[in-house]
């Protein structure tokens, strides 16, 4: 049950094209998050499967079933959005509820199913407040609550975290994915938040401009990135990208490190692959960024070497220091950006 | 004793003195400032009217000197048959013509605001637009065209029924005791219906997206989407029309003088408060202007209205609840 399939799925408004030839397999019960920069598609594919809007091309099937031009309530999904948006004038037992009444089940049944998505949310004390009576966190239960009694095949989350602060945030994260385990329900959820990519997804999907840019298992992506794009955004802080003679020394045109992967030493110890200056240090307890200026490498972008070090170690502003990336774990990317397989 | 009060108070030694008494002073005197152009704007225009009417209430002019008799010019009002009988039909009248644009004005601009809401509508603009204009327009223009429509000597009306072969209804509505006062409803409420739609259409507009779409979801659609979602939500803009109509209706005047004169014919059939204060307090034709029974009319439109108002906010908004969207 739920499971998704698109092919070439296309969508313009106007003469915007914000999806260019989208094609996915979800396999049902899997947790597939898309995951992307602003304007990348990702919300709007969300809603070409919601049915909110409607592709420009291509095909859409839920279970197998061609979904082109059904209403949104008929597809057998549910849809958790970003501002809760929840109906400010019903309780929480009757936002639950509504669309189960409007489908004509029986009142029995409505409260018996209530009464199961709530006591999983722990929204049993809730039933008969109204959603301004509630913190923001209660408003994201009640706005899954809403998802889950209905029953369906496929579960639609769109940025469902983004409004909460940090502490629920990582607490509603690990909700959602017990949730997943326990109704083993198929879920599509978009975020442009790495951590929650990479910590509720079965398959990550990456999105750019309209493009998916990979699609894979979330150590796969960070393991074995298809091209620049996916290895700058999958990975925090942001891998190195190194250009020039270092790249050309091992026959790319780019190279990448991840900062973990950078050993650091002081220069005195030895000589290190890059030698420069420590910029700039933060020290975060369990563990240091290095920001080292390295005048003759050929850094991409920030122009500056990050390194991540395990556990705290107090390197000052201007002490010099050298560079050396960990065997194998050295990506290399060609002229267009693609890897270059090992 | 003052003078050295008044050093201790400019003496930099003192700050925490200065800071207790000072601000003090200060903020009544602000407060005052701030208030007084709006006070006093309001007390001239307002609150000195409306005090002096309610005295004239009370008085009478007995050999043009005016003499304090209570009660007593609301007794006739209420009793004497000259008065009594044009002041209930009067009253009658304007219960009728209230009614007619609550059940008709205020559902008319509810359905019209839900239908401009629809996202995909096309010409919102101008529809919106077409529907506004007439309450943009001055009563005396609406009044005097809808005269010359309706006209059974020269209006385009009986012509235009001609034209599809219903000459036969048509009736000189604006001249028949039995239809007079309904036309003119009908007429006001084609010209104010403007302002209900604009309110409920802001109301409408104001309501976020993504809960439509989450009611699109759970497959509240159409008409259920209407009364389920949005209704319960714009609930609190129909209250304000409500009471914005039951104010310009018992403060009605301007449409009927314009179509009907003061007279309010035809034989006082569209005749409410607002003529019949007018002839009362100013005079018309053979009937000389009384300016204490006008204010005496005067004041029991300001105590209905006052009535419907009070009714209103501790009645019916004090229960009506508006929801954060």
């Amino acid at each position: 049950m739920g499971s998704l399939s698109l092919s070439a799925i296309s969508k313009s408004f106007g003469v915007v094209d914000v999806l260019k030839g989208v094609d996915l397999d979800v396999a049902a019960g899997e947790f597939v998050v898309f995951v992307g920069p602003s304007g990348c598609g990702k919300s709007t594919l969300l809603r070409v499967i919601a049915g909110l809007d409607e592709q420009t091309s291509g095909d859409l099937r839920i279970d197998g079933l061609l979904m082109n031009s059904v209403p949104p309530a008929k597809r057998g999904i549910a849809m958790v959005f970003q501002s809760y948006a929840l109906y400010p004038h019903l309780t929480v037992a009757r936002n639950m509820g509504l669309a189960l009444s409007q489908e004509g089940i029986a009142a029995a049944d409505i409260k018996r199913r209530v009464e199961t998505a709530s006591a999983l949310l722990r929204l049993d004390a809730l039933l008969d407040r109204r959603p301004a009576e509630l913190s923001g966190g209660q408003r994201q239960r009640v706005a899954i609550g809403r998802a889950i009694v209905r029953q369906p095949s496929l579960f639609l989350f769109d940025e469902p975290l983004s409004n909460l602060d940090a502490a629920l945030r990582a607490g509603t994260r690990i909700e959602i994915a017990k949730l997943h385990r326990q109704l083993g329900a198929t879920m599509v959820y978009v975020t442009h938040d790495q951590v929650e990519a990479m910590t509720l997804a079965d398959k990550i999907v990456v999105l750019r401009g309209g493009i998916v840019e990979q699609v894979g298992r979330p150590l796969e992506l960070y393991a074995r990135p298809a091209n620049l794009f996916v290895a700058g955004f999958i990975g925090s802080p942001t891998m190195n990208f190194i250009g020039g003679d270092s790249a050309a020394r091992l026959r790319a045109a780019t190279i990448g490190v991840r900062p973990e992967h950078l050993l650091v030493a002081p220069e005195s110890a030895g000589a290190g692959a890059w030698i420069g200056a420590v910029s700039h240090a933060e020290r975060l307890g369990a563990d240091t960024m290095l920001y080292v200026d390295v005048p003759e490498v050929d850094v991409l972008g920030a122009g500056m070497l990050t390194a991540r070090i395990l556990g705290d170690i107090d390197y000052a502003v201007g002490d010099r220091v050298g560079l050396t990336p960990q065997a194998g774990k050295v990506y290399r990317f060609d002229d267009d950006g693609n890897s270059i397989a090992a | 004793m003052d003078q050295i009060e008044k050093l201790a108070a400019d003496a930099p030694l003192l700050p925490a003195a200065r800071d207790v008494a000072g601000p003090a002073r200060a903020r009544r005197w602000h407060i005052a400032v701030f208030l007084a152009p709006a006070l006093l704007v309001y007390t001239a225009l307002m609150i000195v009217p409306l005090a002096d009417t309610l005295r004239l209430s009370l008085f009478r002019s007995i050999e043009h000197v005016p003499a304090f008799v209570g009660l007593d010019n609301f007794r006739v009002l209420f009793t004497d048959p000259r008065w009594s009988e044009h002041f209930w039909a009067a009253l009658r009248h304007n219960f009728y013509f209230f009614a007619f644009h609550i059940l008709l004005q205020n559902p008319v601009g509810i359905a019209l605001a839900a239908l401009l809401s629809l996202p995909r509508l096309r010409g919102q603009a101008f529809y919106r637009t077409a529907f506004f204009l007439p309450t943009m327009l001055s009563f005396v223009i609406v009044g005097f065209t809808w005269k010359l429509i309706l006209s059974p000597l020269w209006g385009v009306a009986p012509t235009l029924l001609g034209a599809v072969g219903l000459r036969g209804w048509f009736h000189p509505w604006l001249g028949q005791e039995a239809t007079a006062l309904t036309t003119l409803a009908l007429i006001s409420v084609w010209q104010y219906v403007g302002i209900p739609m604009m309110l409920i259409y802001a109301a409408m507009l104001a309501i976020p997206h993504e809960l439509i779409e989450a009611a699109e979801l759970d497959g509240i659609t159409g008409f259920a989407q209407f009364r389920k979602i949005k209704l319960p939500l714009i609930w609190p803009t129909i209250g304000i029309c409500s009471i914005l109509t039951f104010v310009g209706n018992f403060n009605a005047f301007d449409l009927i003088y314009t179509v009907s004169g003061a007279n309010a014919g035809p034989n006082f059939a569209t005749d409410i408060l607002g003529t019949f204060l007018f002839r009362t307090f100013f005079g018309n034709q053979l009937q000389l202007g009384d300016p204490n029974m006008g204010a005496t009319i005067a004041t029991m439109m300001f105590l209905i209205i006052l009535a419907g108002v009070s009714a209103y906010l501790f009645g019916i908004q004090a229960r009506m609840r508006r929801y954060a969207l």
